[in-house]
């Protein structure tokens, strides 16, 4: 039980939601604010199954981390090609032929493990 | 002879050099780097947004003020609301849980470093995005925060401005979904040796109750602005109703469970604020616990009550969890009077924010309450009264927690001491204009001020009342700029090597932050600054504890 109370805590938080969604139903609303709170209900019971499937294959507190000691210059690439995919709904879809190949520059750092070692 | 310099690369050992300078900071996946440049990130904007609303306060101080045209105001109001709120208090809760979460659970790192720091970029891109809508022709968004259709379509609302308005506000939310998720997975699953849930700081419950919230309910915020988008392409969806009061269920889904993730994390750094400064333990940590998770859990239900002047919301049902949340928020203010009564009280700067924040955040709370009721929401909406319960709500509360927060844990992450003097100043100064910016507002709602009007007619009568707040305004604009300086200052004092150092537990800290160096290494931890045994949720204090009692057994009696 205590191994997956992280489950727990977020299961029964999730489960909380669908206890007062159902109270609402009671009450009546639109189907649309039912769908829209019980698509948040489905989305809280997923990461509860993720976590679940964490606490099972892993301990529950550390003694040793395996910590990523890579800067990440993939990101900076990523965020500026995610920017212009955002801005190409603003002026135009031209902009995806730059967000393109910023996109694929920032996966091929990623894949190739692109920058040192932090100290 | 000459002797060549070892390379870099030879000092490393072979590998390639570690970026230093800003390249370094913009590209770490050291935590507490990306926590510092959200924080810092959002501490800038929170000036830019200053400058707004004291453009806005000085155009109402006087009736019939012509100082901005009433389509600039309108801009005025949009980005202010809009900045505070998707900019600067909700990314810098997120920060905070960024830079604590991991040193105060004893890890090395928070989990997924490289998707922060694209969560801090989405963050950061998003922001200029949204301002960037100044520099179109017709000016940036100006619908207000919500944005409501048929208001915000491209036919009411033409120009890029508010495009680029839903853009910014879409990265920066996708950002700041991709940072909750991962302090989540931290505080949940990298917790060290001893680290149970039930031995977890108040401050990372509080941030497992907010990360719970941005991931069930922000994401309706990208559907709403996914609407909005659509319907600026084809505004004749905003013919059908569905689609208006469609657009508003989502965007409240997600903007009341929004305040709660603006409180939360200021609460808890306050609860231990108040528990280091009183020299006592947290009273009440279960109980506060369990109504920090049911607090959020009724948050999620409560939305409808922004809705009750549509004539189209279940007003019972959200009437009635609206006044529900009062339950665990009068757990979680007597656990915090608990705390501090009997305790040896220290008036140490962060303690007289958190102080303030206990009566500011009750008006705020209390009024919300009577706004969560119908017959009194149907006589106050869209009035001042609203703005001043918001106000109340977000900076003489959730504020006051975060400059408590600063002065708090400033010292840990710069290895340096704010100004004391100046932060004494800066607090009172912030009292003062805080409640005579905010308190008229009341009085004016009440007597029919309705908000976002850019002026007023002398004949209404509320020209003194506005007046007084612009007055509170000026006090307010002091205070953040004794905070600027003294924060620049100290810094700038730091860098010649002139500041006051701060020892590794200034405060006589209860948490794990507090037995690692100020600044933390890299990797939090260290042989010679070693994650200390986790007893309880106030693991410092315990040691404490056992060091005097086997001091005065070890006495000579």
């Amino acid at each position: 039980m205590k191994r997956h109370l992280p489950f727990v805590v977020v299961a029964g938080w999730g489960a909380l939601n669908g206890v007062l969604l159902a109270v609402l139903a009671v009450y009546g609303e639109s189907s649309m604010v039912f769908w829209l709170w019980g698509g948040a209900v489905v989305l809280l019971a997923l990461v509860a199954l993720a976590v679940l499937a964490a606490c099972r294959s892993g301990p529950d507190q550390h003694v040793r981390y395996r910590v990523p000691d890579r800067g990440a210059g993939a990101v900076v690439p990523a965020a500026f090609g995610l920017l212009l995919v955002a801005l190409a709904f603003v002026y135009g879809l031209w902009l995806l032929a730059l967000a393109g190949p910023l996109l694929l520059v920032a996966v091929a750092l990623a894949v190739r493990g692109t920058t040192a070692r932090e100290e | 002879m000459t002797v060549t310099p070892p390379t870099a690369k030879a000092v490393t050992g072979g590998r390639p050099v570690p970026p230093s300078g800003w390249l370094g900071w913009v590209t770490s996946t050291d935590h507490k780097r990306i926590g510092v440049l959200t924080v810092g990130t959002s501490l800038v904007l929170l000036l830019a947004m200053g400058i707004l609303a004291l453009t806005m306060r000085a155009q109402l101080a006087q009736p019939e003020q012509q100082l901005v045209d009433t389509h600039t105001f309108n801009q005025l109001f949009t980005i202010h609301g809009s900045g505070m709120i998707y900019m600067v208090v909700t990314p810098f809760a997120i920060g905070m849980g960024v830079y604590l979460v991991p040193l105060q659970i004893g890890a090395p790192g928070i989990a997924m470093p490289r998707l922060t720091l694209l969560g801090y970029w989405l963050y950061a891109l998003g922001a200029a995005v949204m301002l960037a809508g100044f520099a179109t022709p017709l000016g940036a968004h100006a619908d207000g925060w919500f944005s409501y259709p048929p208001m915000a379509d491209s036919i009411h609302s033409p120009g890029a401005g508010s495009d680029l308005w839903i853009a910014g506000v879409f990265l920066a939310t996708t950002g700041t979904i991709v940072m909750g998720w991962t302090v989540l997975w931290t505080v949940l699953r990298k917790r060290t040796h001893g680290m149970t849930m039930l031995r977890l700081p108040l401050f990372s419950w509080s941030m497992i109750a907010t990360c719970l919230m941005v991931i069930g309910a922000f994401p309706a915020l990208l559907a709403a602005l996914g609407l909005l988008a659509v319907g600026r392409a084809d505004p004749s969806i905003f013919d059908h109703n569905v689609w208006n009061i469609g657009y508003q269920h989502l965007f409240w889904f997600y903007g009341h469970p929004v305040v709660y993730v603006m409180f939360f994390p200021y609460l808890a750094a306050v609860a231990e604020v108040l528990a280091v400064f009183s020299g006592r333990r947290f009273f009440g940590y279960q109980g506060t616990v369990l109504s920090l998770l049911v607090f959020a859990a009724l948050s999620m239900s409560v939305w409808g009550h922004h809705m009750f002047a549509t004539g189209q919301a279940a007003n019972d049902y959200y009437s009635l969890t609206s006044i529900a949340l009062l339950v665990p928020a009068g757990v979680e203010y007597f656990s915090m009077l608990g705390t501090i009564a009997g305790g040896r009280l220290r008036f140490a700067p962060p303690m007289l924010f958190a102080l303030a924040f206990i009566p500011q955040f009750l008006i705020g709370g209390l009024t919300g309450i009577m706004v969560g009721t119908p017959v009194i929401d149907y006589h106050v909406t869209d009035s001042y009264f609203v703005v001043a319960h918001l106000h109340y709500v977000l900076f003489a509360g959730s504020a006051f927690g975060l400059f408590a927060a600063v002065y708090f844990w400033f010292p840990k992450v710069t290895g340096v001491m704010l100004g004391h003097r100046l932060g004494r100043l800066h607090f009172w100064l912030l009292v003062i204009g805080a409640n005579l910016t905010f308190l008229p507002m009341f009085a004016l709602g009440y007597l029919g001020m309705p908000r976002r009007v850019s002026t007023y007619a002398a004949f209404e009568g509320f020209g003194w009342l506005n007046l007084l707040s612009s007055i509170g305004a000026a006090f307010l604009a002091a205070g953040v700029i004794l905070f600027a300086v003294n924060v620049l200052w100290t810094l700038r004092k730091r860098t010649l090597g002139r500041a006051e150092k701060a020892p590794d537990d200034p405060w006589g800290g209860h948490t794990l932050e507090w037995a690692t160096s100020s600044p933390p290494p890299r990797l939090n931890f260290t042989p010679e600054h070693p994650v200390p045994p986790v007893t309880s949720f106030a693991p410092l204090l315990d040691l404490r504890q056992r060091q005097e009692v086997t001091a005065v057994d070890r006495s000579p009696s």
